[in-house]
Order: C-alpha cells, then sequence, then structure tokens
C-alpha cells in the first residue's frame, strides 16, 4: 500500500531471520489476476489483496501476513485463504486482523516464524518502525500542500524516493531522527510557487483507495497538476496510533450530525467534512470502492454537511475497470468549477 | 469577418458550431462518429467549410467531448475543455437566466446547477452506461424499433410498464421478460422512458435541488417520451431548445472566443494525415499502453504513460 | 401514544420491544413492506445502498406521521457479535434525513436500554421491570415454540430446503413472494435464523457477525440432513458476498444462490427455482 511496504519490511527484516519477499507494486496485471477469482460483489481493496497475494506467492512465498481491519476488510482473509489453496497454492497465512491482533497472538506467531526471536529487539525495532511511519506521513503531509505548485518537475518526487530509500538503510532511532530532520529541511528548500489564497482541496474517504495510488487512478497527481493544495487526514500513522482518537473527537465534535460510533473510518469523515467546511475549502473529493458499506452509510450525512455549509463535494466510486477518462473529465469539470465559484 | 469554431465529439454523434463575434450561429452541422472521431471531424469540418462565407475568419477553435485531446491535438485548438463547462456556457448564452441542465448524452449523463451564470455543483453518471442514449438505442433495436420512432410511440401509452432500470444487465432480463410476458410495445417502450427519467434522479439527480427554469439537453432530449415523464415527474416546464443537441459545441466556441489571439486558423484539413500507433510500453507489468501521435508522419505526442520511463527510453 | 417500529432490519431482532410496549399499554405501529414503501425508500436512500436498508428507510418516511415517536437503536453485541455497519449508521442516517422524533438506545446489556427508554417515556422503574419480565417470558416462549417447530421439520419425509438469509430479507413480506415460490412445490423450508451460533467455528474461525454466525451454524447443522440450500440476499451484502461464497466453497450440496436487486424484477427468479427443485427432486 503505498510507500508503506518500506517500515514493514524493516520491522519484520530486522526481528526475524526470514526471507522477507516485498510483493510487487501493484500493476494491471494484479487487478486482473484479482478480479478473476474474486466473488461477484466483493468490494475492490479485496480483488487488490488477492492479486497480490497471487504474484507473491508466485515469486515464492510461503508465509502471507496479513493486517488490518475494521469492516469487513477483517474478514476477507479467510475466504482469500480458501480461494487461494483452490487454486493450488502452498502457504501459511498469518492473519493478524482485528480482534484477534493481541500480543501474545503476535508473539507466538513470531515465534513460529523464528525461534530464536527476542522481544526486547522485536519492541526496539517496532519503535523504529513506529517513528519512520511517523516521520514519513509528515513528509507526506507537506508533499501534498506543496507539490502543485512546484517549480522543477518531479523534484519533489525524486527527493521523496532518496529519502525513503535512505529511511530503509538506518538502524536505530537517533540517526533515522537525522535523517528525518536533514531531508525536511531540504523538502523545505525545494523552489516552490504557490500563491496567498490558492486553491485547497481536501480528500476524504475509504482508506484503501485512498492510500494506494494505483486504486485511485494517481488521483492526487492528477490534482496537484491543476495547481491545487491537498489536504488528506487518512495516513497508517492516524490508523494505528490516532484512530480511537480522532473518533472520540469526531463524536464530540460534530453532535449536531452524528451520536453513534460507525464503522470503519465512516464517523472520521464526517468529522473531517465539517472540519474542511469550517476551514473554507474550495472543494471536498470523496472516494472510496464501490460496495464500501461504511462509506456507503455516512454518504448522505457528508452530502448534508456539505450542502449545509455550501461546500461543492464529489464522489468517485472505484472499481476494478473504472474509466480512467471519466475519472479525469469529471476532475477537470471539478477545477473548473471550484475556480469559477472563486470568482 | 471574425468567426469562431466550436467542435463537441461525442461517443455517437460529432457536432460542430460556426459562431460570430456576437455569439451567434452562422452555420453548424450534426454527424455521427462511427468510431472514427478523426474522419467524421474531416467530414465536419468539411461541411462547415462549405457552409461558410468567404468573408469570414476563423481566429479561434475549441474542441469539447470524449475525444477534445486528439481532435484539439490534430485542429490545434487555442481551448480545450470538458463537456460540462462547454454545456454550461454553451446554454447561458442563449438561457442566461438556467438554473438547472439535465444532459443525457450517449455514454453518460450530468446534471449541472447553476446560479447567477456561476456553475453551483454538479453531478455525472457513476461511469455506468444504464439510463444513456447507447442503452436506449441498443434497446430499440432488440424490440425492433427505430429509435426516431421511439418517442412518438411512447407518447401513445397510457400506461408504462415498470422497467427496473438500475443496471443495464439487470434491464434488460426484465426488459426481455416483459417482452415475452405479451405487454403492448408502446406500453413497454413508454416504461423505457419512464426508467431512464426515474434512474436519472435516482442516480445523477440524487440530493440536488431542481429549479426552474429547467433546460434538457444531450441526444436523448430529443425523445418526446423522456421529455414528457421529465415534466411529469418534475412537475414543472422542461424546455428542450431547437438546437440543444449542440450546446457543447455553441460554449466551446464561446469559450475558445474568450481565448482568440490574433492567430488565423486554416480549415483545409482534408490532407493532413493523421494517425495514433499504440505501444505496450512493457517497462513494467503495468503494461501501460502508449499512444504515438502522428501528424503528417511526425510524432507530436505520447500519452499513456503512467511514469515517465517510456519517454526516457 | 403511539410508537412507530419500523419493519426491517433491525425490527426482527427487536421483536421483544413489541410486547414491552404491549405490556405497558402503548400502541405500536408497523406495517408490512409493500410497494409504496419501497418506493418511498428508493426516494431517500442513494442508489449503492442495499435493499434491506432502502427497505427500511422506507419504512421510516411511511410511518413519519402515523406516530409520536420512531424506535431505532443501535443494536450492540459487543467486537465479537458485531452487526452489519448498515446497522451502526441507521439512527444518524434517519436523524438527518428524515424530520422525526426518535428513541434510541445502545447499551450492551439489555435491561439498561428498556430502562432508559420507558423513562424517557414516563414510566416508574418497577413499571418497566415488570413490563420487561412479561415481554421476556413471552417472547422466549414463543421463540422457543418456533424453534422446536423448525427443526422438527428436518424429520418430515418430504425434500427439504434450508433457507440461509438474514431475518429481515427471509421474514419480510415482500420478499416472501420468492418463498412462495419455493413453497408452491411440495418442499419443507427450514429458516437458517431459528438456529443458534454453536457449530459455526467449525467452518470459520474468524467470522465476527453476530446473525452469519446463526446461518453459518445451521448450513453445518443442517447439512446431512436437507436436499439442497438456498441462499437468499439482497444487492450488495457486504456480509453475504464473503461469507456465503466462503460457505458454498467448502460444502457439497446442491444450492441456488439467489440475489435480489430490485422487486420489480422478480422475472428470472422463477425459472432458476424451478429447475433447482428439479435437481432435487431427482437426487
Amino acid at each position: 500500500m503505498g510507500n508503506y511496504y518500506i517500515p514493514a519490511k524493516y520491522l519484520l527484516s530486522h526481528i526475524v531471520d526470514a526471507d522477507i519477499i516485498i510483493p510487487p507494486f501493484i500493476t494491471a496485471k494484479t487487478i486482473e489476476l484479482g478480479s478473476k477469482y474474486s466473488p461477484d460483489f466483493v468490494c475492490t481493496p479485496f480483488k487488490y489483496t488477492l492479486g497480490t497475494m497471487i504474484e507473491s506467492l508466485e515469486q515464492g512465498a510461503s508465509i502471507l501476513i496479513q493486517f488490518g481491519g475494521g469492516c469487513r476488510y477483517g474478514y476477507y482473509s479467510e475466504l482469500q485463504e480458501q480461494i487461494l489453496k483452490e487454486l493450488g497454492y502452498k502457504f501459511e497465512l498469518l492473519n493478524l486482523v482485528s480482534g484477534k491482533a493481541n500480543i501474545k497472538r503476535i508473539y507466538k506467531m513470531i515465534k513460529r516464524i523464528d525461534k530464536k526471536f527476542n522481544i526486547f529487539k522485536g519492541l526496539y525495532h517496532l519503535y523504529i518502525a513506529k517513528n519512520m511511519v511517523k516521520y514519513m506521513d509528515r513528509v507526506d503531509d507537506y508533499i501534498r500542500k506543496n507539490v502543485g505548485f512546484e517549480v522543477n518537475k518531479n523534484s519533489f518526487d525524486n527527493l521523496n524516493k532518496e529519502m525513503l530509500d535512505k529511511f530503509s538503510k538506518v538502524n536505530n532511532p537517533i540517526s533515522l531522527y537525522i535523517l528525518y530532520k536533514k531531508y525536511f529541511h531540504k523538502f523545505k528548500k525545494l523552489k516552490i510557487n504557490k500563491p496567498k489564497n490558492c486553491l485547497k482541496v481536501g480528500v476524504i474517504g475509504e482508506l484503501y483507495t485512498l492510500m494506494e495510488p494505483f486504486s485511485n487512478y494517481y488521483l492526487e497527481k492528477e490534482l496537484a497538476s491543476y495547481n491545487i493544495e491537498i489536504k488528506r487526514f487518512t495516513n497508517v500513522n492516524y490508523l494505528l496510533f490516532k484512530n480511537k482518537k480522532t473518533i472520540k473527537k469526531a463524536l464530540r465534535k460534530s453532535k449536531k450530525y452524528m451520536k453513534y460510533k460507525m464503522c470503519a473510518d465512516a464517523s472520521s469523515n464526517i468529522y473531517w467534512t465539517k472540519y474542511l467546511c469550517n476551514k473554507k475549502y474550495d472543494g471536498i473529493i470523496h472516494i472510496k470502492s464501490s460496495f464500501c458499506t461504511p462509506e456507503i452509510g455516512s454518504m448522505p450525512i457528508i452530502d448534508k454537511i456539505a450542502n449545509n455549509y455550501n461546500v461543492p463535494i464529489i464522489y468517485f466510486s472505484f472499481d476494478a475497470n473504472t474509466s480512467e477518462v471519466g475519472i479525469k473529465t469529471r476532475l477537470e469539470a471539478f477545477y473548473d468549477m471550484i475556480e469559477m465559484r472563486r470568482q | 469577418m471574425n468567426c469562431y469554431l466550436g467542435i463537441d465529439i461525442g461517443s455517437i454523434s460529432t457536432k460542430g458550431v460556426i459562431i460570430d463575434d456576437n455569439n451567434k450561429i452562422i452555420t453548424s452541422s450534426y454527424i455521427w462518429t462511427e468510431g472514427n472521431p478523426v474522419n467524421s471531424v474531416k467530414k465536419l469540418i468539411n461541411i462547415l467549410k462549405n457552409n461558410l462565407d468567404k468573408k469570414y475568419v476563423v481566429k479561434g477553435i475549441g474542441t469539447t467531448g470524449s475525444a477534445r485531446k486528439l481532435i484539439g491535438l490534430l485542429l490545434d485548438a487555442n481551448v480545450v475543455k470538458n463537456e460540462i463547462m462547454a454545456h454550461a456556457i454553451g446554454t447561458l448564452s442563449i438561457y442566461p437566466d438556467v438554473k438547472t441542465i439535465l444532459e443525457i448524452g450517449g455514454q453518460d449523463s450530468k446534471i449541472i446547477l447553476l446560479n447567477n451564470g456561476i456553475i453551483t455543483d454538479y453531478a455525472m453518471n457513476t461511469l455506468c452506461a444504464a439510463g444513456t442514449g447507447s442503452f436506449l438505442s441498443s434497446q430499440a433495436k432488440r424490440l425492433n424499433i427505430n429509435i426516431e420512432d421511439f418517442g412518438p410511440l411512447a407518447l401513445k401509452s397510457n400506461n408504462p410498464v415498470k422497467i427496473a432500470a438500475r443496471c443495464t444487465v439487470f434491464a434488460e432480463s426484465d426488459l426481455i421478460h416483459k417482452a415475452q410476458v405479451g405487454y403492448k410495445k408502446e406500453d413497454i417502450v413508454a416504461g423505457l422512458c419512464k426508467s431512464i427519467v426515474l434512474n436519472y434522479l435516482n442516480n445523477v439527480g440524487k440530493g440536488k435541488k431542481i429549479k426552474s427554469p429547467v433546460i434538457f439537453q444531450g441526444g436523448v432530449s430529443k425523445n418526446l417520451g423522456v421529455l414528457k415523464y421529465f415534466k411529469e415527474i418534475l412537475n414543472t416546464d422542461v424546455i428542450v431548445d431547437s438546437n440543444s443537441h449542440l450546446m457543447g459545441a455553441l460554449g466551446i466556441a464561446i469559450l475558445s472566443k474568450k481565448n482568440s489571439s490574433n492567430k488565423i486558423y486554416d480549415l483545409n484539413i482534408q490532407d493532413v494525415s493523421f494517425d495514433t500507433k499504440a505501444v505496450d510500453c512493457g517497462g513494467c507489468s503495468n503494461n501501460c499502453e502508449i499512444l504515438r501521435i502522428y501528424k503528417n508522419n511526425k510524432l507530436i505526442d505520447i500519452w499513456g504513460n503512467r511514469c515517465d520511463k517510456y519517454i526516457k527510453n | 401514544m403511539k410508537i412507530g417500529l419500523p419493519k426491517g432490519l433491525y425490527y426482527y431482532y427487536c421483536k421483544k420491544w413489541v410486547y414491552f410496549f404491549n405490556e405497558l399499554g402503548i400502541e405500536v405501529v408497523s406495517f408490512d413492506t409493500n410497494k409504496e414503501i419501497l418506493e418511498l425508500g428508493n426516494n431517500v436512500a442513494t442508489s449503492e445502498m442495499c435493499l434491506s436498508l432502502k427497505i427500511f428507510l422506507g419504512h421510516v418516511v411511511y410511518l413519519k406521521d402515523k406516530c409520536d415517536y420512531i424506535l431505532i437503536p443501535k443494536l450492540n453485541y459487543g467486537i465479537k457479535d458485531q452487526m452489519c455497519s448498515n446497522f451502526d449508521c441507521l439512527y444518524d442516517l434517519c436523524n438527518n434525513l428524515i424530520d422525526i422524533k426518535i428513541l434510541t438506545f445502545d447499551s450492551k446489556k439489555e435491561i439498561k436500554n428498556f430502562i432508559k427508554i420507558g423513562k424517557e417515556l414516563g414510566f416508574k422503574r418497577n413499571e418497566i421491570k415488570r413490563a420487561y419480565l412479561k415481554a421476556s417470558i413471552k417472547y422466549n416462549k414463543e421463540l422457543k415454540k418456533l424453534k422446536i417447530e423448525n427443526i422438527n421439520k428436518l424429520n418430515s419425509s418430504n425434500k427439504k430446503i434450508l433457507l440461509v438469509g438474514h431475518s429481515y430479507n427471509i421474514r419480510d413480506k415482500y420478499l416472501n413472494e420468492i418463498i412462495d415460490i419455493i413453497k408452491k412445490y411440495n418442499v419443507e423450508i427450514i429458516y437458517s435464523d431459528l438456529f443458534d451460533d454453536d457449530y459455526y467455528f467449525y467452518l470459520s474461525k474468524d467470522l465476527y457477525w453476530k446473525y452469519s454466525k446463526k446461518n453459518v451454524s445451521s448450513v453445518i447443522f443442517c447439512k446431512e440432513k436437507v436436499d439442497g440450500i438456498v441462499f437468499l440476499t439482497t444487492f450488495p451484502c457486504g456480509l453475504d458476498s464473503l461469507v456465503n461464497e466462503l460457505v458454498m466453497r467448502k460444502i457439497d450440496k446442491p444450492y441456488l444462490n439467489l440475489i435480489i436487486d430490485d422487486l420489480d424484477s422478480l422475472a428470472g427468479m422463477e425459472t432458476r427455482i424451478e429447475s433447482f427443485v428439479d435437481i432435487i427432486e431427482q437426487a
């Protein structure tokens, strides 16, 4: 999912003695494989993850690890395991989805992969990986705000690649911190040409589609090409460490629209909509994969808030075979509209 | 005298207008795209050129519609814009106080809400052809009816059949069933028209406040049956302009006028050779289909690459 | 006073409330699903919502002017017995989209909920408790009877079909048109929602949806005793898309997967059911 394979690989390669195979980047072939073996109306992330699993197994993986949870994502692995077994693959699936991911279970699992596993060493590297995610998300946040105004094409992208490459080689928290500071400084020095009252757009929605750029057809890149500042809340740091806090805050701050906690990120999205409206963003883009039930339940409420504040909002529902041209037309029109409203 | 050309290349038809400095249409034309936008545009421009008085010089060209980018390159257009803007601008030039534009075209349908001449909200169908023109024409073929007779036939019915039109596949099986059970043809046709309206309002128009004056355009607006049910269900008057199919082309012509410089365009493009060659990149397993665009055998653009690997090589 | 209970989704899991309100002398208003309700639902709902949710919203709109309050709870059975995510947003959806007065509760402890609602309606604590006890006894008695009847059908000499689906689908009057088609053939129908969730882990260890557990358990309990299984799903149900798929892959019994998208298109169903029954009869 995006660049997050770097901290994940870091963590695994440091705590267990096993070959770690990084799943290949998601490509058109991944989806084709995934869709072919998926049931009819599962949501799109199911297809992507299934495709990735097949590709990893083809490369010789014998143990698959799956994290996640919140909605029906938590139940994916059981069905996927069955599908893969029917296809004749031999493997072991370590399932760390919600409700199952307690410390004891994880410990047992790691012990099974590597008998020499040392818990203190594990915690130490977990701490580094956690920080890595935090720094990456901070940098990403800055990139999103400014990449639309870069003077030299791809300057942000290249620097980010360089930083991630360096990140993957660190081995203690202090050098990681120094690296982060150094590169953040470099990012700030990159030339940008940003007007004071540029167009600002918030992107909210379902987490997988938001974070895996391939599955949203590089929507953020497209937006940046229109010189728009982008705000996105969902990232791994939020999902792993700030989720509960955000939802509590969401329930408190948007009482008028919401009483109960909803499934997955639906409540957070409602709160963020209100936040974006209050901060006078020019527009909101809501993206999700088709059949994402939690978001379907929250969309009418999000729509109501946006209407009350008179902020334009568009919805994208991505499937594995969505037409890219259609998305570009809609985005272009959205840009034209928010620009027209400004005048 | 100055004039400006606007071309709207849709999936089914290609529309072109030429306007003068006062946004008045001098000449217009409308032909089928037949899956080949380049040829149809050449044909269209030939027709327009022959109808154009010699005193006019073309000062701007704009393209819109699904093939806008390609044709924009071909004609060296000064404005290439999406259909939503073009439709809104075009309609505003004739009905300055319009509040709602309903549009159902060949492949997609949209709704545009305006206030004081500014687009305040819009929505498009969710990338599925249910309830659009191509759906209607394929169903007409199935029922063995000329698409032109569809509207008048629908008006004859007093008792439209209920058809589930949420999804093309479901609708088709439902339609077959209804036909086999022995419903009258006009009732089925009327049912189809009604289901298109319901489907449109439930999908594209969901949650949008439709205020009059309402203008209905796009290819399907020529269908009297659909128009009738729009009026009936919205309970308000729905205007269909006699030029409703040209609004996109008109809008883009106006936009090109606004952006025009002193450049003079030549409409003699019959001899320009224009080719696109598709190559598989093969740089990674994405295997992007790269389109290389040649004008007069000179490479002028490359599309379809997700990264810059291909261009570097 | 009149309290409206929309006959969709949660209703079928909260029948006790009907008895409870009756004990307290409150009139309960609810209607069977009909065409008008479905259309009302379609007008409020977005197109991507599942049919069951559309029906529910239709009920709420239909009840709007016919009662003083409408009861819309958030059912909460804890993290290991989750409900479909639609249940979590019912209250907020209705509160935002439809202008009504809502009574609601969300506690894990059943009795707490009854006391909360009872007090909001101005009753005394012991009145509420007495009504609750009476309602419980009545409800449990009835449930037990239904369960026994259901299991006894397994001993019938007719061909037997296990109908797997959520209560709010297989009990809905309008969706029942499909079940009526099955009933025309001389077969016994065994309902999956009258089983306990004792056996599901033989088939799926990770399952965490309360009512899917019952469905899976019923399949395991009955698979040797019935002749065929019919899965009834509304489009696009998130739970069933995974759970039913897994069940279908793991059992070897003739099965039929019926997916309902729109009630106007029952057309193809008849043929499919007919041929399915034919297959069972021959076996």
